[in-house]
């Protein structure tokens, strides 16, 4: 069973009260690795300087959106394992679908419970402790 | 406010009446949205420059401690925020330029808890950490809010309802407004 504590995260999100928000979340699930960037472009730069093992983005960004971010992420060798949640708006079928196609790891919809969170990590992790 | 009769009182004025739970934006120089307010929030959101505004109107849930503060309401409220911002942004709007009005937060009833007063304070917590200008409120108070937002203009028209005259669902707003906190699911996975 993964330590959550082990696991760096990159959240991604131009709302600084999201990034909170998840940062919060995360910490409440034993994240303590945890780094924030506004949008895709700045998260891009931030993970091919230094990887993470999982990124949680939201979709709708300014510059690049999450789902070009995670193509990006995808076509990047060095980082083209990181695991990757998208947080999506639950009108979103179609974004999913073609994330899942981008090769997303899992997603989760807003608003989210801590709980609903961590249940969707788990699902790409394995139990965290 | 202005209480002239001001150009956007034609004819052609589109009524858009914004309920609990949902959010409306728009481009058109002839919608003007309408909602009524208890302790809930109407955000009015606009870019001037553009033309492109909208409202949305939320209540956070009760975190059980009477003030609606707990994680899972402010990641609601927030979440009826971002719905907001990314459909302006969406129309064309640019933050930088967003400005916001804000209303509502009221306490119709005696009691322990102030939910609008914890409401009221969400929505100017999430709106100075987001840098967006709140340029004019008007929030808590014991009456109800009928409000009408002109987006082109920003121009807003309040009229405060005595809690008798207010319509049930103002009085006694669902403490869940939108959809349920998720644990989120399309079934594709």
């Amino acid at each position: 069973m993964p330590q959550a504590s082990t696991i760096s995260v990159l959240v991604v999100d131009d709302q600084l009260t999201m990034r909170a928000l998840i940062r919060n979340a995360l910490q409440q699930i034993g994240f303590k690795d945890i780094r924030e960037a506004p949008d895709g472009e700045e998260a891009l730069k931030n993970l091919l300087a230094k990887p993470a093992n999982l990124v949680i983005s939201d979709f709708n960004m300014p510059k690049m959106d999450g789902l070009a971010l995670l193509r990006a992420v995808r076509s990047h060798p060095p980082i083209r394992q990181t695991a990757f949640v998208m947080l999506t708006g639950r009108a979103d079928r179609e974004l999913v679908q073609r994330a899942v196609q981008f090769g997303v790891n899992n997603y989760c919809v807003k608003p989210f419970t801590v709980q609903g969170l961590r249940d969707k990590i788990e699902q790409v992790f394995g139990q965290l402790t | 406010m202005t209480h002239h009769n001001p150009p956007e009182d034609t004819e052609r004025a589109i009524k858009v009446h914004v309920t609990q739970g949902e959010s409306h934006v728009t481009t058109d120089p002839n919608v003007v949205m309408t909602t009524v307010l208890g302790s809930c929030i109407a955000a009015c959101i606009r870019d001037p420059q553009s033309g492109v505004g909208g409202m949305n109107h939320f209540l956070l849930p009760d975190a059980g401690d009477g003030r609606g503060t707990g994680g899972d309401a402010v990641r609601y409220g927030a979440y009826a925020m971002e719905l907001l911002i990314n459909e302006l942004l969406k129309k064309g709007a640019r933050r930088e330029r967003l400005e916001a009005k804000i209303f509502g937060g009221a306490k119709l009833f005696d009691g322990l808890s102030d939910v609008g007063a914890s409401n009221s304070a969400f929505a100017e917590r999430f709106l100075r950490d987001e840098g967006i200008p709140i340029v004019s409120s008007s929030t808590g108070g014991v009456s109800a809010r009928r409000v009408e937002f002109w987006p082109a203009s920003g121009r807003v028209r309040q009229r405060l309802v005595a809690v008798d005259n207010a319509p049930q669902d103002v009085r006694r707003p669902a403490p869940v407004p939108m959809p349920a906190a998720s644990s989120g699911d399309v079934d594709l996975f």
